[in-house]
């Protein structure tokens, strides 16, 4: 029957494929485009000192920012999804909110509060956060925290909350349930919104422009790195350097797409 | 140990529907069935009971005592309740063996009487042959039993069942009324279980509450629910719910 149906060739099946085939077209397109103009370049990229020193703030920051925007989504996401309080629907919108603003402006937001004298005070103390390489893992925090925190909130509703309940009967404290039964059931999405985060903390660029600037050797990441070879003609290392950015964003959504793989359970019910 | 349950005055919201449930007293060691049409609240009623919502805000309110103790302030796991739902809610996570031993680690038992719990309580429900799988590959039935052996094994005072049976085969039903019997025997608990079907309430149950409209209408003796003479069958829409 479903061997029947998949082969079954109709209008509608047919416009959806040819639709598909532009859009694969127009991506394929802008990846041909790094591909084939850095390819020949690749190899003087990969033993360039800059490119390097890029890759490595980028690697270094990302998994910090992910990490740290993790502990704080997990903890955000429960209490959103499971519990109710007074404004909770303002605290929903204003969580979300950055998420459609652009992300200079967060970095420029970033760069007032950093700047006012709260911000100086810090400094004084020795928490440097203006040009300083900590400032990108800021950056790439308030960018991608809403999303974080989104994507795991899907993740602790999507657990059936009568198994929740069952485990409160059985004698779990809530925590106990959150430990044995929800983290063990939300283990793949959460590894895959890890995942996803980090790749967008390696791809940003915005936000940490405007918080740290981008200077050579010392807050240059992977896209300061390719706006600066830009910035001085040098395209052939911006094409190289983004071929290094390809690769890195392929490992990382494979990784999310294993992990994120329904189980051959829940395949056999759809 | 068995022990009663006590309903008074519950008033309960869930989005556009509400449960009404005036007075209701269930015995010690009764078998009690909450019987009505889909959505009619008999979920929710049971749900009231095992402490699924909080009683004491502005919409929902009421009392449900367990012998004479008000439970509302009592947490979950110290009410002496076990909960088996129709779709078992089992953890997937864990095999048949670690799902049941799951109360008795909450519990902080010591290992060796889990295992020992957890063996005799798969041989009783027949189940010790599914021990280390997943929930994910057992049948229903088995995945039933598994459910009732979670809850069991913590020897609870009430056995909350929603719809535990209608989704089993004509076969395994019947097998798993005889497990009921052997179970309600053994361990002497008051059970209270969520049906629609009018055989099963009188198979299993001593009693059955007949929930309408989101109102706890009439309880009859189980014998007498399809009693042509009895005074239940005076109000129409009861009449028209039992088919006559």
């Amino acid at each position: 029957m479903a061997n029947h149906a998949a082969h079954e060739r109709d209008l509608f099946t047919v416009m959806c494929a040819v639709v598909c085939l532009v859009s694969l077209l127009f991506i394929g397109s802008a990846v041909a485009a790094i591909v084939l103009g850095g390819f020949e370049h690749l190899g003087e990229a990969l033993t360039s000192a800059e490119v390097l020193f890029s890759l490595r703030m980028s690697l270094v920051t990302s998994t910090i920012s992910s990490t740290i925007c993790l502990l704080l989504a997990l903890p955000t996401a429960y209490t959103l999804s499971h519990t109710n309080f007074p404004g909770k629907r303002a605290a929903e919108i204003l969580m979300e909110l950055t998420l459609s603003l652009p992300y200079i402006l967060l970095g420029f937001a970033l760069l007032l509060i950093f700047s006012s004298p709260m911000g100086k005070a810090l400094k004084a103390a020795g928490f440097a956060v203006v040009f300083q390489p900590t400032g990108i893992v800021f950056a790439q925090l308030l960018v991608n925290l809403p999303f974080a925190i989104r994507m795991a909130r899907t993740a602790l509703e999507d657990v059936n909350p009568r198994m929740e309940f069952v485990a409160r009967t059985l004698g779990a404290s809530r925590w106990e349930v959150f430990r044995t039964v929800i983290l063990p059931l939300c283990r793949n999405s959460l590894i895959s919104t890890f995942v996803l985060t980090w790749a967008r903390g390696m791809g940003e660029f915005g936000a940490t422009l405007m918080l740290v600037g981008v200077t050579r050797m010392k807050t240059e990441t992977l896209p300061g790195s390719i706006y600066l070879s830009i910035s001085t003609g040098n395209y052939d290392t911006a094409m190289a350097t983004a071929i290094i950015m390809l690769v890195v964003s392929a490992c990382t959504l494979a990784i999310a797409n294993i992990l994120s793989r329904p189980s051959a359970q829940s395949r056999s019910i759809r | 140990m068995a022990t009663s349950v006590s309903i008074e005055n519950l008033h309960v919201e869930r989005g556009s529907f509400c449960l009404e449930v005036e007075s209701l007293k269930i015995e010690p060691g009764e078998t009690f069935a909450i019987l009505g049409r889909t959505g009619s609240g008999k979920t929710v009623l049971l749900e009231s009971i095992a402490g699924a919502f909080p009683l004491h805000g502005r919409i929902n309110h009421g009392t449900v005592k367990v012998g004479d103790k008000n439970i509302e302030r009592v947490p979950l796991h110290e009410r002496g309740m076990g909960v088996v739902y129709q779709e078992h809610a089992l953890f997937p996570h864990m095999t048949v063996g670690e799902n049941i031993a799951y109360g008795l680690k909450m519990h902080r038992v010591p290992r060796q009487e889990i295992v020992d719990k957890v063996d005799a309580m798969t041989e009783l429900l027949g189940i010790s042959h599914i021990a280390n799988r997943r929930p994910g590959i057992i049948s229903g039935g088995e995945a039933q039993r598994c459910a009732l052996a979670r809850a069991l094994v913590l020897s609870p005072e009430i056995l909350l069942l929603d719809e535990p049976f209608s989704a089993l085969d004509p076969t395994t039903k019947t097998l798993m009324y005889e497990t009921m019997d052997d179970i309600h025997q053994r361990f002497g608990m008051t059970i209270v279980f969520v049906t629609h079907d009018f055989v099963e309430a009188q198979r299993l149950a001593d009693r059955v509450g007949i929930v309408l409209d989101g109102r706890l209408r009439c309880v009859v003796e189980a014998r007498d629910l399809l009693d042509e003479n009895a005074p239940h069958m005076a109000e129409p829409d009861i009449r028209k719910f039992l088919g006559m």
